[in-house]
């Protein structure tokens, strides 16, 4: 069963701060816990496998090295999505225009799924690429991540509205993009 | 047409985030507009699209690669001033730690390294040559070493400076020892010395100027430095297939001629070199993935000395070293480097007892010394009078 990020946040709290006393082993359960997680956000908004994992990696590094700057007033899960979606912004930024989105398809393509899943994923992905950014990390977060829209506003730090807002422009052209009709 | 609210109805309705009243709202719509049905079936659709994309698991050896990156935690608790020392070293080093952390820019740093390590063995002079002056690459001498013309007087064995060398008790420990032996011995060694890119990397000015570097000098001085070329895992991964191949590939190369190594030093510019074709090129290169995937290369980011050379003040000047670039840049210098002599006196056992040797780092420091790489002339000297201790 999946684990929601609000229900584990004491259980957060207790490893944040056995990490701070440089416990190698809560540092680990710290990457249990979320690699799965941001590694499939960083694959959305991305679409490449090979990037996702570098933000990834980056992302659970920055996050240790700045874990004493980290106010356990507030959710560890909104700070670390947060830096998952803030890094995968800066690698699409850092990405080489004239790489085509086949090109990260392609990358993608091994070690996926087969046959009709591989294809759904596909398809997905190419419609996610075709949203802003700002745009796609709402639907990432909403569809792949099932976060509330209080949620999705705290880890982009913008209001609910915008979060519906976005939703609903993104939703507007995965349809046309997916062929789900046109309203 | 369906106005603001009721899109926002619907939407809400489909998230599950409508409130009891809000879904009674919302089923009260369907009932009277078919829009909204309509839209909502679209939505649910699109929603049922996204559920069947499958989360995938992460890379097994992500975990891994995080936990190896993370700084180990002190072993014992230091005097206050040394905590002092290191808070400050770690401020000064914190963007290039951040340039390093991540797996491509820690393969970048570790090439960085690889390259210093290796030229370590072109500067100190070893193994001795087995041929004459006269007769090497057939370029006369005068013509490839600039700086200093020499002269009969300082090839010959009473040289001065030769001798001032040998009047040195660490010198003649080094020189009479058996590993040291063992390498002058070599057949790779000797190979090595004989090979016409080794004497084109000698005679090129900028190899001259980065081995008078002081910033040079200090990171070959280094304990890190000497801790990483005493590693069984440095030299796997120096003496792999892969490794080599990386290094000679165009992407790589490119790199280096673009100055990718200076770059290192800020995480903007790291961001700018990830941006280049080169950059993206190396990714999709085989012997990278190759690289990265071997237990030597991720023993090697792992250790201490590699996390202390990378956070090493002289070892970053070296990287921003013009003449530096140049020697990384230079065709016969990348011969040298793929060379399987080379290779084979890398992964040697007496190259790396050698190299570890503190007579050899005393050796290293003395002015005399480091003069012999200027002059090959004066190198084979050394190596002449060192076999002539050995007997």
């Amino acid at each position: 069963m999946k684990e929601t990020p609000l229900a584990a946040d004491e259980q957060d709290r207790a490893l944040v701060e056995r990490c701070l006393e440089n416990d190698r082993d809560a540092a680990g359960a710290l990457v249990d816990r979320y690699q799965q997680r941001l590694f499939n956000v960083a694959l959305r908004m991305l679409n490449n496998v090979q990037d996702a994992e570098d933000v990834t990696q980056t992302v659970f590094l920055n996050a240790f090295r700045m874990l004493r700057t980290y106010d356990p007033r507030y959710r560890f899960f909104s700070w670390i999505y947060r830096m998952t979606v803030n890094e995968s912004l800066n690698m699409l930024k850092r990405r080489k225009p004239t790489v085509t989105l086949e090109d990260d398809l392609d990358i993608l393509a091994p070690g996926a799924a087969p046959d009709r899943a591989a294809e759904a994923e596909d398809r997905v992905g190419r419609a996610l690429m075709g949203l802003t950014p700002d745009d796609r990390a709402v639907v990432v977060l909403k569809h792949f991540v099932s976060f509330s829209y209080k949620e999705i506003a705290d880890v982009l730090e913008v209001p609910v509205r915008t979060v519906k807002s976005r939703l609903f422009t993104a939703r507007e052209r995965l349809r046309l993009a997916l062929g789900e009709g046109v309203r | 047409m369906l106005n603001r609210d009721q899109v926002e109805l619907i939407q809400q309705e489909i998230d599950g985030a409508n409130s009891p009243e809000g879904s009674a709202a919302f089923r009260s719509l369907l009932e009277k507009d078919p829009d909204a049905g309509a839209l909502a079936a679209d939505l649910r659709n699109l929603t049922g699209r996204f559920a069947q994309v499958a989360e995938r698991a992460p890379p097994p050896h992500l975990k891994r690669a995080i936990l190896d990156a993370l700084p180990q935690p002190a072993r014992a608790s230091p005097p206050a001033i040394v905590q002092w020392a290191v808070g400050r070293l770690r401020l000064v080093t914190e963007r290039m730690e951040e340039a390093i952390m991540t797996k491509k820019t820690v393969l970048i740093g570790s090439a960085a390294v690889a390259i210093v390590l290796v030229a370590v063995g072109l500067i100190t002079g070893f193994p001795p040559g087995s041929h004459e002056a006269a007769t090497i690459g057939g370029v006369e001498p005068a013509a490839r070493y600039h700086g200093r013309v020499m002269t009969e007087a300082d090839v010959s064995l009473k040289n001065p400076e030769i001798q001032a060398l040998f009047q040195n008790d660490q010198v003649l420990n080094l020189v009479r020892s058996d590993v040291f032996r063992e390498a002058m011995q070599n057949q790779a060694f000797r190979e090595l010395m004989a090979s016409d890119a080794y004497h084109q990397v000698m005679a090129s000015d900028a190899y001259r100027q980065i081995q008078a570097n002081d910033a040079f000098r200090q990171v070959m001085a280094s304990d890190a430095y000497r801790q990483i070329m005493a590693s069984q895992a440095y030299r796997q991964l120096a003496a792999t297939e892969a490794f080599r191949q990386l290094q000679a590939t165009e992407a790589f190369r490119q790199l280096e001629a673009q100055g990718a190594f200076r770059q290192m030093q800020s995480s903007e510019a790291m961001r700018q070199l990830e941006a280049k074709a080169a950059f993206h090129q190396l990714q999709a290169n085989a012997a990278f993935h190759q690289v990265m995937a071997s237990d030597a290369f991720r023993q090697v980011m792992a250790s201490d000395a590699y996390h202390q050379i990378m956070a090493n003040d002289a070892f970053r000047q070296v990287m921003a070293n013009d003449a530096f670039r140049q020697v990384m840049a230079n065709d016969a210098f990348r011969q040298v480097m793929a060379n399987d002599a080379f290779r084979q006196v890398m992964a040697s056992d007496a190259y790396r007892q050698v190299m570890a040797s503190d007579a050899l780092r005393q050796l290293q420091s003395a002015e005399t010394f480091r003069s012999l790489a200027q002059s090959q002339a004066l190198s084979q000297a050394f190596m002449r009078e060192a076999m002539r201790a050995q007997m």
